[in-house]
C-alpha cells in the first residue's frame, strides 16, 4: 500500500471518528430517541411483570431463562431491532435531506464516505446500547433467583451477540436504502415485516435470502413449543461460522454501496 | 374575547352556512396521495384480496363447471358464500396489514406535514373550523379505506345476487349488508382516528410512519408474548388486530375468535377513538387572536 | 489578478426546466455580487460552484482544482446556504464546534475559532441557547458564523441578509467588507439590489439562467449607450434652467414635477450634460438644492437589461 493510500485511509478514519463524535451525542439527545428508549425498556417491564407474577401469583409455567430466550429474544429479533435499525438506518441520509442540513456536512473537508460511515457508526452504537441495556436488565430480572449460575451468562452473551450482529447488518442495509430511495420507510416496513417474515416459511435455499435466517442460525434450535410458534419457522440453519461471515459480508457490501451511492448521487434540497 | 381557529381579527359576524367546506382539503389530500410513486402499486396490492374473493364468489356459483378441480366433488368449506366468507375477507391478516400500509402512505403526513411547514395558520385563516379541518383530513383516510372495505363488500353482495339471479342470498342473510357497512365504518373510523392521532404527535413524517406501523405490530407481539406466558384470552385485548377481528366476528354473527366479551373489544376501539379525538383537539390550535 | 473561480460553459437543467445556461466567467478576489430575481439561477450557480450538484455541461474550477467530490477544497471554502435549516436541538456553541471538529482541529483551536466567529456575529451571549429558540436574525447570523469560523479564503454567501433587521444587515455588510480587505474572495447572492450596492461595485447579473452582464456597475451602466440617463434636478427656478439647455440635441426629454420644484431630464450624453450644468447655475444665479441620477443604480440597469 503506497504512502498516499495509507494517508487517505488515515484521513478517512479520522473523518469517520469526527463525524461519529458529532452525531452520537446528537442522536442520544434527540427528542425522537426518547420514544425508542421507552420501547427498548419495555422488555424490562415485561420481565418485571412476569417475575412478579411468578413470585406473587405462582405462575411457574416457564423458567426465567426460557422466557428470556423465547419471549424476550422474539420481541427483539422480530420487532425491536427491525424498528430501530429501520428508523436509524434510513435516518443516516434521509434526515439530512428532510431537515435540509446536508449542505453543512457535504461542504466540510471530509470524504462523503466518512459522513455515511461516521453517522452509521454513531446510530448503530446508539441502538446497540438501547438494546443491550434492555436485554441485560430483563435477563437479570428474569433470572434473579439464579444469578450465580454462570452458565446462564453464556446464553445472555450469545443472544446479545446475535442481536448486535442483527443491528449492525440491518442498519447497514437500511442505510443503503436511505441513500437512494425517497420512500425508504415504506420499503423498509415491507421488507422487515413482509419479506423477512414470509420468506422464512419457504424451505430450502430461499430462506437464505433473509437476514433473519442467518441470525436464527446462530441461536440454538428450540423445539416447537406452545405459544411461541410464531417465533419458529421451518428453519434450515446455516452453520454458525458461515452465518457470521455472511452477516459481516452483507454489512460490508451494503455499507460500501451506501458510500458509493452517497458519493455520486446528487441530492437536491427542496425549497 | 379570545378567538381561536380564526386567523383574521375582530370577526364578529357569523359564517355563511357553507356545506362541505372540508371537501377541498379531502380532494387535495387524495390528489397528493395518488401522486406518490408506488402508491398505485400498493393500492393494487390492497385490492388483490377483493379480486380473489370476487373470483371465489364466481367459482362458487359455477361449481358444476369447476367440479373437476376438486377430488370429492363437494363444495369446499371456504367457498360457502355466507357471512363467514365475508368475515374472512374483512378480518384476514393480509387485509388488515394492507390497510395499515395504506394508512402509512396516505395518513402519516396529513397533520405532521402541516405541523412541519407551519401550515395550520394557513388553514385557520380561512373560514373553516377545526371540525372542518379534521373532517377534511380524516376523509382522505376514509376514502381509501372504504374503497378496500365497503366497496368490495357491497360488490360481493351485488355480484352474488347477479350470479345467482335471485334474492335468495339476501333473504337468507338479511343483516349481511348492515354487517358489511357496520364493520367497514368501524374499521375505517378507527384507523382514521389512529392515523390522525399519530400524525399529530410529531412533525417528522418518517417517524410517524414508524409509529403507525410499529404500534400496530407491537400490540400484536405483546399479545403473543402475554398469551404465551399466561394463557389468558383477555390479553387479546392488547392487540389492535385481535380487537378488530373480535369486533368483526361479532358483527358478522360468527364465532368469536377469543373467549372474551365482545363488547370489551368495542370499548377498546371506541376508547382509542375518543383518546385520539381528545389529543387532536388539544394539539391542533389555530392562531389565537385577542380582541 | 488571477481568477479564483473559473467557470466554463456551465449549464444545468432540472428535467425540462433550465436552471443555468452556458455560463462562462471568472471571479477574482474581492466581493462579487450575484444578482437576480427569485428563480433566476443564483442558487443553482452557487450549488454548481460548490459541488453540491453536477453540471450537465461545462466545468468549474476553484484555485485550479475540480470541485465535485474534492473534499480537500472545502478547507478553504466557507458556504452559507440559503435554507433556514439547522440541527435544532443543538446550542449555537455545539453547532459551531461540532462542524469545526470536522476540520481536524485541536480542541483549543476549535474553541478559539468558535469564540471568534460568535464574537463577530455578536451571538456570544446566546451561544448556550438551543438554536430552536433563536429568532430569525439570530439563525441567520449563526449560519454566517459557521461559514466564517474556519477562516476560509473563499466565502460563498447565498442570501446572507435574509431575515435580518437593518442593524444586523449593516453588521454583516461590514463583516463582508472587512473580508475583502484581507484579500479574500467573497460571492454574495441577493435579490435586494441596494444591499449589494452597499457591499460592492462588482456584480454579475443573472436572469432566467443566463448571465446578462458582469463587471463594475457604472461600467455596465455606461455600456448601455442606447438607454438614456435620467437626471433629477431640484432648484429654485426649474423652468428658467430648462430654457437654457433645451436646445441642445443631447437633451432628449424634460419632465416637470410641479409639487417638488424639480425636473427630470433625459439625456443620451450624461458627461456633456453634467459639464454644462454648473455654468448654467452660476451664470443665471439659480440656486441648486439637489442633483441625482435616479437610474444610475442597479435596479435601473437590471430592469433595462431584463427588458422591463
Amino acid at each position: 500500500m503506497t504512502q498516499n493510500n495509507v494517508g487517505k485511509l488515515k484521513h478517512l478514519w479520522n473523518s469517520v471518528w469526527d463525524v461519529f463524535r458529532f452525531f452520537f451525542p446528537l442522536g442520544r439527545r434527540a427528542r425522537k430517541s426518547k420514544v425508542f428508549y421507552l420501547i427498548s425498556f419495555l422488555p424490562v417491564i415485561l420481565a418485571g411483570i412476569f417475575k412478579f407474577s411468578q413470585i406473587f401469583a405462582g405462575h411457574t409455567r416457564f423458567e426465567g431463562i426460557y422466557i428470556f430466550t423465547n419471549m424476550i429474544m422474539g420481541f427483539y429479533l422480530q420487532f425491536l431491532i427491525l424498528i430501530l435499525a429501520l428508523f436509524y438506518g434510513t435516518s443516516v441520509c434521509s434526515e439530512e435531506l428532510e431537515a435540509k442540513t446536508l449542505t453543512y456536512l457535504t461542504t466540510r473537508p471530509v470524504p462523503k464516505a466518512a459522513i455515511i460511515l461516521g453517522k452509521y457508526a454513531a446510530y448503530t452504537t446508539l441502538v446497540t446500547l438501547m438494546v443491550v441495556f434492555g436485554l441485560v436488565f430483563s435477563f437479570l430480572i428474569l433470572n434473579v433467583n439464579d444469578l450465580l449460575n454462570f452458565s446462564l451468562y453464556k446464553i445472555l452473551f450469545r443472544n446479545m451477540a446475535v442481536l448486535v450482529l442483527g443491528l449492525i447488518c440491518y442498519t447497514a442495509f437500511f442505510t443503503m436504502i436511505g441513500t437512494f430511495l425517497k420512500r425508504s420507510i415504506m420499503f423498509g416496513l415491507i421488507f422487515s415485516f413482509g419479506w423477512e417474515n414470509v420468506i422464512q416459511y419457504f424451505p430450502g435455499s430461499t430462506q437464505r435470502f433473509a437476514i433473519v435466517h442467518y441470525l436464527k442460525s446462530l441461536l440454538p434450535t428450540v423445539q416447537a413449543s406452545e405459544g411461541f410458534a410464531f417465533l419458529l419457522f421451518r428453519l434450515e440453519p446455516t452453520p454458525p461460522a458461515l452465518a457470521v461471515l455472511i452477516l459481516f459480508l452483507i454489512t460490508a457490501v451494503f455499507l460500501t454501496l451506501a458510500c458509493v451511492i452517497f458519493s455520486w448521487q446528487e441530492y437536491i434540497l427542496q425549497d | 374575547m379570545t378567538i381561536k381557529e380564526k386567523g383574521y381579527t375582530h370577526w364578529d359576524g357569523e359564517f355563511l352556512n357553507k356545506k362541505l367546506s372540508w371537501l377541498p382539503i379531502t380532494r387535495y389530500g387524495i390528489k397528493l396521495t395518488f401522486r406518490k410513486k408506488f402508491f398505485k402499486l400498493l393500492f393494487f396490492l390492497a385490492l388483490t384480496p377483493a379480486v380473489l374473493f370476487l373470483a371465489g364468489i364466481y367459482v362458487a356459483e359455477r361449481m358444476e363447471d369447476f367440479k373437476f378441480m376438486i377430488s370429492e366433488g363437494e363444495m369446499p368449506d371456504f367457498l360457502n358464500i355466507d357471512p363467514a366468507y365475508f368475515k374472512a375477507y374483512f378480518t384476514n391478516d393480509y387485509m388488515l396489514f394492507m390497510m395499515v400500509m395504506l394508512l402509512v402512505f396516505c395518513g402519516a403526513g396529513l397533520i405532521s406535514d402541516d405541523l412541519k411547514f407551519n401550515s395550520l395558520q394557513l388553514y385557520f385563516s380561512r373560514p373553516i373550523t377545526k371540525r372542518d379541518y379534521f373532517l377534511g383530513k380524516a376523509s382522505v383516510i376514509v376514502f381509501f379505506l372504504l374503497i378496500v372495505t365497503l366497496l368490495p363488500g357491497l360488490v360481493f353482495i351485488l355480484m352474488k345476487l347477479v350470479f345467482s339471479a335471485s334474492f335468495e342470498f339476501l333473504s337468507a342473510y338479511p343483516l349481511l349488508p348492515f354487517s358489511v357497512i357496520g364493520y367497514s365504518l368501524l374499521v375505517t373510523i378507527f384507523f382514521s382516528f389512529y392515523g390522525l392521532f399519530l400524525s399529530s404527535v410529531n412533525k417528522n413524517r418518517r417517524y410517524v410512519a414508524i409509529l403507525i406501523f410499529g404500534l400496530y405490530i407491537f400490540s400484536d407481539v405483546l399479545y403473543g408474548i402475554f398469551y404465551g406466558i399466561f394463557r389468558d384470552e383477555y390479553f387479546a385485548l392488547l392487540s389492535i388486530k385481535e380487537n378488530l377481528k373480535q369486533a368483526g366476528a361479532f358483527l358478522f354473527d360468527q364465532k368469536l375468535p377469543h373467549d372474551t366479551p365482545w363488547f370489551l373489544s368495542f370499548v377498546i376501539i371506541v376508547g382509542f377513538c375518543v383518546l385520539g379525538a381528545y389529543v387532536l383537539k388539544k394539539k391542533i390550535r389555530g392562531v389565537e387572536v385577542v380582541k | 489578478m488571477k481568477p479564483v473561480i473559473e467557470v466554463q460553459n456551465l449549464s444545468r437543467w432540472y428535467g425540462n426546466v433550465l436552471g443555468l445556461s452556458d455560463v462562462t466567467l471568472q471571479i477574482e478576489p474581492g466581493i462579487t455580487g450575484l444578482l437576480g430575481p427569485n428563480g433566476a439561477g443564483k442558487s443553482t450557480f452557487l450549488k454548481l460552484i460548490t459541488g453540491q450538484i453536477k453540471p450537465n455541461i461545462g466545468s468549474v474550477r476553484i484555485s485550479g482544482q475540480k470541485v465535485r467530490n474534492n473534499y480537500a477544497l472545502f478547507k478553504t471554502l466557507g458556504i452559507c446556504p440559503e435554507q433556514d435549516s439547522f440541527y435544532d436541538e443543538l446550542t449555537g456553541w455545539q453547532f459551531l464546534t461540532g462542524l469545526l471538529s470536522l476540520y481536524h482541529l485541536s480542541e483549543s483551536e476549535i474553541s478559539a475559532k468558535a469564540n471568534k466567529a460568535l464574537d463577530i456575529v455578536e451571538l456570544m451571549p446566546d451561544k448556550d441557547r438551543v438554536i430552536r429558540s433563536y429568532s430569525r436574525g439570530m439563525r441567520q447570523r449563526i449560519k454566517v458564523a459557521q461559514a466564517i469560523a474556519h477562516e476560509p479564503e473563499i466565502l460563498i454567501l447565498d442570501e446572507p441578509l435574509n431575515g435580518l433587521d437593518p442593524l444586523s444587515r449593516r453588521k454583516i455588510i461590514r463583516l463582508i467588507k472587512s473580508y475583502k480587505q484581507e484579500g479574500k474572495t467573497i460571492i454574495v447572492s441577493s435579490h435586494v439590489l441596494p444591499e449589494i450596492e452597499a457591499m460592492t461595485k462588482k456584480i454579475i447579473l443573472i436572469h432566467q439562467g443566463k448571465i446578462f452582464a458582469q463587471g463594475d456597475i457604472h461600467y455596465i451602466r455606461d455600456l448601455i449607450e442606447t438607454h438614456p440617463h435620467i437626471i433629477s434636478i431640484k432648484c429654485s427656478r426649474p423652468r428658467e434652467l430648462v430654457s437654457k439647455f433645451i436646445h441642445h440635441d443631447f437633451v432628449l426629454k424634460v419632465n416637470f414635477i410641479p409639487d417638488d420644484d424639480s425636473l427630470l431630464v433625459e439625456t443620451n450624453n450624461r458627461d456633456k450634460f453634467f459639464g454644462l450644468l454648473p455654468s448654467l447655475f452660476v451664470e443665471n444665479n439659480i440656486e441648486v438644492f439637489e442633483i441625482t441620477s435616479p437610474d444610475d443604480n442597479l435596479q435601473a440597469v437590471f430592469d433595462y437589461l431584463i427588458g422591463k
